[in-house]
Protein backbone atom coordinates (compact mmCIF):
# COMPACT_ATOMS: atom_id res chain seq x y z
CA UNK A 1 0.00 0.00 0.00
CA UNK A 2 1.60 3.27 -1.09
CA UNK A 3 1.99 6.26 1.24
CA UNK A 4 -0.24 8.38 -1.04
CA UNK A 5 -3.12 5.95 -0.56
CA UNK A 6 -2.86 6.45 3.19
CA UNK A 7 -2.70 10.22 2.97
CA UNK A 8 -5.14 11.64 5.46
CA UNK A 9 -4.93 8.57 7.68
CA UNK A 10 -1.21 8.68 8.50
CA UNK A 11 -1.62 10.56 11.77
CA UNK A 12 -4.27 8.13 13.00
CA UNK A 13 -2.10 5.12 12.10
CA UNK A 14 0.93 6.54 13.92
CA UNK A 15 -1.13 7.44 16.99
CA UNK A 16 -2.65 3.95 17.00
CA UNK A 17 0.82 2.37 16.80
CA UNK A 18 1.83 4.30 19.91
CA UNK A 19 -1.33 3.51 21.85
CA UNK A 20 0.14 0.43 23.53
CA UNK A 21 3.20 2.28 24.80
CA UNK A 22 6.33 4.20 23.82
CA UNK A 23 8.13 3.17 20.62
CA UNK A 24 11.12 4.48 18.70
CA UNK A 25 10.77 5.47 15.05
CA UNK A 26 11.85 2.20 13.48
CA UNK A 27 9.67 0.24 15.91
CA UNK A 28 6.70 2.34 14.76
CA UNK A 29 7.48 1.40 11.15
CA UNK A 30 7.73 -2.27 12.15
CA UNK A 31 4.49 -2.09 14.16
CA UNK A 32 2.63 -0.73 11.13
CA UNK A 33 4.15 -3.38 8.87
CA UNK A 34 3.48 -6.25 11.26
CA UNK A 35 0.01 -5.05 12.26
CA UNK A 36 -1.09 -4.82 8.62
CA UNK A 37 0.46 -8.08 7.47
CA UNK A 38 3.02 -6.09 5.47
CA UNK A 39 0.45 -4.01 3.60
CA UNK A 40 1.26 -0.73 5.34
CA UNK A 41 4.98 -0.30 4.64
CA UNK A 42 5.64 3.40 4.98
CA UNK A 43 9.00 4.91 4.04
CA UNK A 44 11.42 6.44 6.54
CA UNK A 45 11.05 9.86 4.92
CA UNK A 46 7.34 9.73 5.79
CA UNK A 47 7.22 8.15 9.25
CA UNK A 48 10.00 10.01 11.08
CA UNK A 49 9.02 13.52 9.89
CA UNK A 50 5.38 12.74 10.69
CA UNK A 51 6.34 11.79 14.25
CA UNK A 52 8.18 15.11 14.56
CA UNK A 53 5.12 16.93 13.25
CA UNK A 54 2.86 15.15 15.74
CA UNK A 55 5.23 16.15 18.53
CA UNK A 56 5.19 19.77 17.39
CA UNK A 57 1.40 19.62 17.49
CA UNK A 58 1.49 18.24 21.05
CA UNK A 59 -0.09 14.90 20.12
CA UNK A 60 3.00 12.85 21.04
CA UNK A 61 6.04 13.58 23.16
CA UNK A 62 9.51 12.19 22.73
CA UNK A 63 12.19 11.20 25.19
CA UNK A 64 15.86 10.47 24.55
CA UNK A 65 17.55 7.55 26.24
CA UNK A 66 20.77 5.61 25.76
CA UNK A 67 20.44 2.02 24.57
CA UNK A 68 23.48 -0.12 23.79
CA UNK A 69 25.67 2.99 23.77
CA UNK A 70 23.49 4.83 21.25
CA UNK A 71 21.04 7.66 21.70
CA UNK A 72 17.47 6.56 21.12
CA UNK A 73 14.39 8.73 20.74
CA UNK A 74 11.12 7.16 21.81
CA UNK A 75 7.65 8.56 21.29
CA UNK A 76 4.52 8.24 23.39
CA UNK A 77 0.98 9.56 23.21
CA UNK A 78 0.00 12.67 25.13
CA UNK A 79 -3.54 13.06 26.52
CA UNK A 80 -4.30 15.28 23.49
CA UNK A 81 -2.93 12.48 21.26
CA UNK A 82 -5.25 9.94 22.88
CA UNK A 83 -8.21 12.24 22.26
CA UNK A 84 -7.10 12.80 18.66
CA UNK A 85 -6.83 9.01 18.18
CA UNK A 86 -10.40 8.55 19.42
CA UNK A 87 -11.52 11.20 16.94
CA UNK A 88 -9.59 9.52 14.10
CA UNK A 89 -11.24 6.18 14.92
CA UNK A 90 -14.70 7.70 14.95
CA UNK A 91 -14.12 9.50 11.62
CA UNK A 92 -12.71 6.34 10.06
CA UNK A 93 -15.71 4.22 11.14
CA UNK A 94 -18.08 6.73 9.61
CA UNK A 95 -16.02 7.10 6.43
CA UNK A 96 -15.42 3.38 5.90
CA UNK A 97 -19.05 2.56 6.70
CA UNK A 98 -20.31 5.06 4.14
CA UNK A 99 -17.84 3.95 1.43
CA UNK A 100 -18.58 0.25 2.07
CA UNK A 101 -22.30 0.97 1.81
CA UNK A 102 -21.78 2.76 -1.49
CA UNK A 103 -19.52 0.05 -2.93
CA UNK A 104 -21.85 -2.74 -1.86
CA UNK A 105 -25.08 -0.96 -2.80
CA UNK A 106 -26.40 -0.85 0.77
CA UNK A 107 -28.22 2.10 2.33
CA UNK A 108 -26.22 4.27 4.75
CA UNK A 109 -26.70 4.83 7.57
CA UNK A 110 -28.14 1.40 8.20
CA UNK A 111 -31.91 1.71 8.87
CA UNK A 112 -32.79 0.95 12.51
CA UNK B 1 17.23 -3.34 29.87
CA UNK B 2 19.18 -2.86 26.66
CA UNK B 3 17.71 -4.17 23.45
CA UNK B 4 19.85 -7.26 22.64
CA UNK B 5 19.54 -6.45 18.94
CA UNK B 6 21.62 -3.35 19.50
CA UNK B 7 24.80 -5.09 20.54
CA UNK B 8 25.83 -7.21 17.54
CA UNK B 9 26.14 -5.63 14.08
CA UNK B 10 27.12 -2.17 15.32
CA UNK B 11 30.51 -3.67 16.32
CA UNK B 12 31.24 -4.75 12.75
CA UNK B 13 33.59 -2.28 10.97
CA UNK B 14 32.14 -2.93 7.49
CA UNK B 15 28.59 -2.38 8.74
CA UNK B 16 29.71 0.79 10.52
CA UNK B 17 31.27 2.00 7.28
CA UNK B 18 28.03 1.45 5.34
CA UNK B 19 25.89 3.27 7.87
CA UNK B 20 28.46 6.03 8.44
CA UNK B 21 28.63 6.75 4.70
CA UNK B 22 24.85 6.87 4.47
CA UNK B 23 24.54 9.26 7.41
CA UNK B 24 27.31 11.51 6.03
CA UNK B 25 25.48 11.77 2.72
CA UNK B 26 22.21 12.43 4.51
CA UNK B 27 23.86 15.18 6.58
CA UNK B 28 24.92 16.88 3.34
CA UNK B 29 21.30 17.04 2.22
CA UNK B 30 19.74 18.23 5.49
CA UNK B 31 19.25 21.96 6.06
CA UNK B 32 17.92 23.79 9.10
CA UNK B 33 19.38 24.46 12.55
CA UNK B 34 22.47 22.41 13.48
CA UNK B 35 20.88 21.01 16.66
CA UNK B 36 17.81 19.81 14.76
CA UNK B 37 20.01 18.19 12.09
CA UNK B 38 22.14 16.45 14.73
CA UNK B 39 19.02 15.12 16.46
CA UNK B 40 17.65 13.74 13.17
CA UNK B 41 20.95 12.04 12.36
CA UNK B 42 21.19 10.49 15.83
CA UNK B 43 17.61 9.25 15.61
CA UNK B 44 18.07 7.77 12.15
CA UNK B 45 21.37 6.15 13.14
CA UNK B 46 19.54 4.31 15.91
CA UNK B 47 16.82 3.34 13.43
CA UNK B 48 19.40 2.08 10.93
CA UNK B 49 21.07 -0.12 13.53
CA UNK B 50 17.69 -1.49 14.59
CA UNK B 51 16.93 -2.25 10.94
CA UNK B 52 20.38 -3.82 10.52
CA UNK B 53 19.78 -6.08 13.50
CA UNK B 54 16.39 -7.07 12.08
CA UNK B 55 17.94 -7.93 8.70
CA UNK B 56 20.80 -9.82 10.33
CA UNK B 57 18.25 -12.05 12.01
CA UNK B 58 17.45 -13.19 8.45
CA UNK B 59 20.90 -14.81 8.15
CA UNK B 60 22.65 -11.89 6.43
CA UNK B 61 26.21 -10.87 7.34
CA UNK B 62 26.49 -7.61 9.32
CA UNK B 63 27.63 -5.72 6.20
CA UNK B 64 24.84 -7.18 4.05
CA UNK B 65 22.33 -6.43 6.80
CA UNK B 66 23.57 -2.82 6.99
CA UNK B 67 23.24 -2.49 3.21
CA UNK B 68 19.71 -3.89 3.42
CA UNK B 69 18.88 -1.40 6.20
CA UNK B 70 20.20 1.50 4.14
CA UNK B 71 18.19 0.34 1.13
CA UNK B 72 15.09 0.02 3.32
CA UNK B 73 15.49 3.59 4.58
CA UNK B 74 15.69 5.00 1.05
CA UNK B 75 18.06 7.41 -0.68
CA UNK B 76 19.45 10.27 1.44
CA UNK B 77 17.98 12.96 -0.87
CA UNK B 78 14.51 11.41 -0.52
CA UNK B 79 14.76 11.07 3.26
CA UNK B 80 16.14 14.60 3.60
CA UNK B 81 13.28 15.93 1.45
CA UNK B 82 10.83 14.26 3.84
CA UNK B 83 12.31 16.23 6.71
CA UNK B 84 12.25 19.51 4.72
CA UNK B 85 8.87 20.73 6.02
CA UNK B 86 9.77 19.92 9.64
CA UNK B 87 13.13 21.67 9.39
CA UNK B 88 11.46 24.69 7.77
CA UNK B 89 8.94 24.80 10.62
CA UNK B 90 11.68 24.50 13.26
CA UNK B 91 13.70 27.24 11.54
CA UNK B 92 10.69 29.55 11.33
CA UNK B 93 9.77 28.92 14.96
CA UNK B 94 13.26 29.59 16.29
CA UNK B 95 13.62 32.77 14.26
CA UNK B 96 10.16 33.98 15.34
CA UNK B 97 10.85 33.30 19.02
CA UNK B 98 14.29 34.89 18.77
CA UNK B 99 12.92 38.07 17.23
CA UNK B 100 10.09 38.32 19.77
CA UNK B 101 12.62 37.88 22.58
CA UNK B 102 15.20 40.38 21.31
CA UNK B 103 12.75 43.04 20.10
CA UNK B 104 12.06 44.53 23.55
CA UNK B 105 15.81 44.64 24.28
CA UNK B 106 16.53 46.60 21.10
CA UNK B 107 13.55 48.89 21.63
CA UNK B 108 14.32 49.64 25.27
CA UNK B 109 17.99 50.36 24.54
CA UNK B 110 17.01 53.03 21.99
CA UNK B 111 14.33 54.44 24.30
CA UNK B 112 17.08 54.83 26.88
CA UNK B 113 19.15 56.79 24.35
CA UNK B 114 16.19 59.07 23.58
CA UNK B 115 15.45 59.61 27.25
CA UNK B 116 19.08 60.37 28.10
CA UNK B 117 19.49 62.70 25.13
CA UNK B 118 16.31 64.73 25.43
CA UNK B 119 13.94 63.94 28.29
CA UNK B 120 16.44 63.76 31.14
CA UNK B 121 18.49 66.62 29.63
CA UNK B 122 15.34 68.79 29.54
CA UNK B 123 15.70 69.42 25.81
CA UNK B 124 13.10 69.46 23.04
CA UNK B 125 13.49 66.52 20.57
CA UNK B 126 13.88 67.49 16.89
CA UNK B 127 11.07 66.94 14.39
CA UNK B 128 13.15 64.29 12.63
CA UNK B 129 12.72 62.05 15.67
CA UNK B 130 9.03 61.80 14.84
CA UNK B 131 9.90 60.49 11.38
CA UNK B 132 12.24 57.86 12.84
CA UNK B 133 9.59 56.82 15.36
CA UNK B 134 6.99 56.57 12.59
CA UNK B 135 9.21 54.35 10.46
CA UNK B 136 10.03 52.12 13.43
CA UNK B 137 6.29 51.89 14.16
CA UNK B 138 5.67 50.71 10.60
CA UNK B 139 8.37 48.07 11.00
CA UNK B 140 6.79 46.86 14.24
CA UNK B 141 3.37 46.60 12.57
CA UNK B 142 4.90 44.13 10.11
CA UNK B 143 7.51 42.37 12.26
CA UNK B 144 5.55 41.57 15.42
CA UNK B 145 2.49 39.94 13.78
CA UNK B 146 4.73 38.09 11.30
CA UNK B 147 6.90 36.68 14.12
CA UNK B 148 3.76 35.70 16.06
CA UNK B 149 2.36 33.91 13.01
CA UNK B 150 5.66 32.04 12.56
CA UNK B 151 5.55 30.86 16.17
CA UNK B 152 1.83 30.04 16.13
CA UNK B 153 1.75 27.91 12.99
CA UNK B 154 4.88 25.97 13.96
CA UNK B 155 3.80 24.99 17.46
CA UNK B 156 0.86 23.33 19.15
CA UNK B 157 -1.60 25.58 17.38
CA UNK B 158 -0.60 23.80 14.15
CA UNK B 159 -3.18 21.19 15.21
CA UNK B 160 -5.95 23.64 14.39
CA UNK B 161 -4.35 26.14 12.03
CA UNK B 162 -4.43 25.23 8.36
CA UNK B 163 -1.09 26.97 7.65
CA UNK B 164 2.02 24.83 7.51
CA UNK B 165 5.83 25.05 7.46
CA UNK B 166 5.86 27.20 4.33
CA UNK B 167 3.86 29.90 6.12
CA UNK B 168 6.09 29.60 9.20
CA UNK B 169 9.25 30.09 7.15
CA UNK B 170 7.74 32.91 5.08
CA UNK B 171 6.40 34.74 8.14
CA UNK B 172 9.73 34.38 9.95
CA UNK B 173 11.64 35.64 6.90
CA UNK B 174 9.27 38.61 6.70
CA UNK B 175 9.71 39.41 10.39
CA UNK B 176 13.50 39.09 10.17
CA UNK B 177 13.65 41.29 7.06
CA UNK B 178 11.48 43.89 8.78
CA UNK B 179 13.86 43.84 11.76
CA UNK B 180 16.81 44.44 9.44
CA UNK B 181 15.01 47.51 8.08
CA UNK B 182 14.10 48.59 11.61
CA UNK B 183 17.67 48.29 12.84
CA UNK B 184 18.96 50.23 9.84
CA UNK B 185 16.41 52.98 10.53
CA UNK B 186 17.38 53.08 14.21
CA UNK B 187 21.11 53.04 13.56
CA UNK B 188 21.08 55.74 10.91
CA UNK B 189 18.09 57.80 12.05
CA UNK B 190 18.63 57.80 15.80
CA UNK B 191 22.37 58.23 15.64
CA UNK B 192 22.10 61.05 13.10
CA UNK B 193 19.32 62.76 15.07
CA UNK B 194 21.06 62.56 18.40
CA UNK B 195 24.50 63.53 17.08
CA UNK B 196 23.05 66.47 15.13
CA UNK B 197 21.20 67.52 18.27
CA UNK B 198 24.63 67.79 19.82
CA UNK B 199 23.70 65.97 22.96
CA UNK B 200 24.18 62.28 22.28
CA UNK B 201 24.31 60.27 25.49
CA UNK B 202 27.34 58.29 24.33
CA UNK B 203 27.36 55.31 26.72
CA UNK B 204 23.69 54.57 26.04
CA UNK B 205 24.17 55.29 22.33
CA UNK B 206 27.10 52.89 22.02
CA UNK B 207 25.17 50.14 23.81
CA UNK B 208 22.05 50.67 21.66
CA UNK B 209 24.09 50.77 18.44
CA UNK B 210 25.89 47.58 19.49
CA UNK B 211 22.64 45.79 20.32
CA UNK B 212 21.03 46.90 17.05
CA UNK B 213 24.15 46.03 15.05
CA UNK B 214 24.24 42.49 16.42
CA UNK B 215 20.50 42.02 15.91
CA UNK B 216 20.73 43.39 12.36
CA UNK B 217 23.44 40.88 11.48
CA UNK B 218 21.60 37.94 13.09
CA UNK B 219 18.24 38.95 11.57
CA UNK B 220 19.81 39.19 8.12
CA UNK B 221 21.23 35.69 8.41
CA UNK B 222 17.96 34.39 9.87
CA UNK B 223 15.98 35.81 6.94
CA UNK B 224 18.31 34.06 4.47
CA UNK B 225 18.02 30.76 6.40
CA UNK B 226 14.22 30.94 6.39
CA UNK B 227 14.12 31.65 2.68
CA UNK B 228 16.55 28.78 2.04
CA UNK B 229 14.38 26.44 4.14
CA UNK B 230 11.28 27.54 2.27
CA UNK B 231 13.00 26.96 -1.07
CA UNK B 232 13.49 23.26 -0.22
CA UNK B 233 9.75 22.68 0.19
CA UNK B 234 7.82 20.99 -2.62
Amino acid sequence: MRAEVLKGHLDGLLLAALEAGPLHGYAVMEALRTGSGGRVDLPTGTVYPALHRLERAGLVRSRWSTEGGRRRRSYELTPAGSRALAGERSSWREFSGAVSALLEGRPWPTPA
Amino acid sequence: MADPRLTGPSLDPAARQVIGTYLAELADHLGGPAAARAAILAELEDGLWSATAAHQAGELSPEEAARAAVAEFGGPPTVAAGFGPELAAVTGRRVGLGLLATGPLVGSSWLLVAAATWTWAGREPPAALGLVAGLVGLVLVVAVPAAMVAVAVSGRLSRWLPAGPRVAATAAATAASACVVGDLVLLTGMLATTVLAGGMAWPAGVVAAGVSGVRLSLAGRAARRCLAARATLP
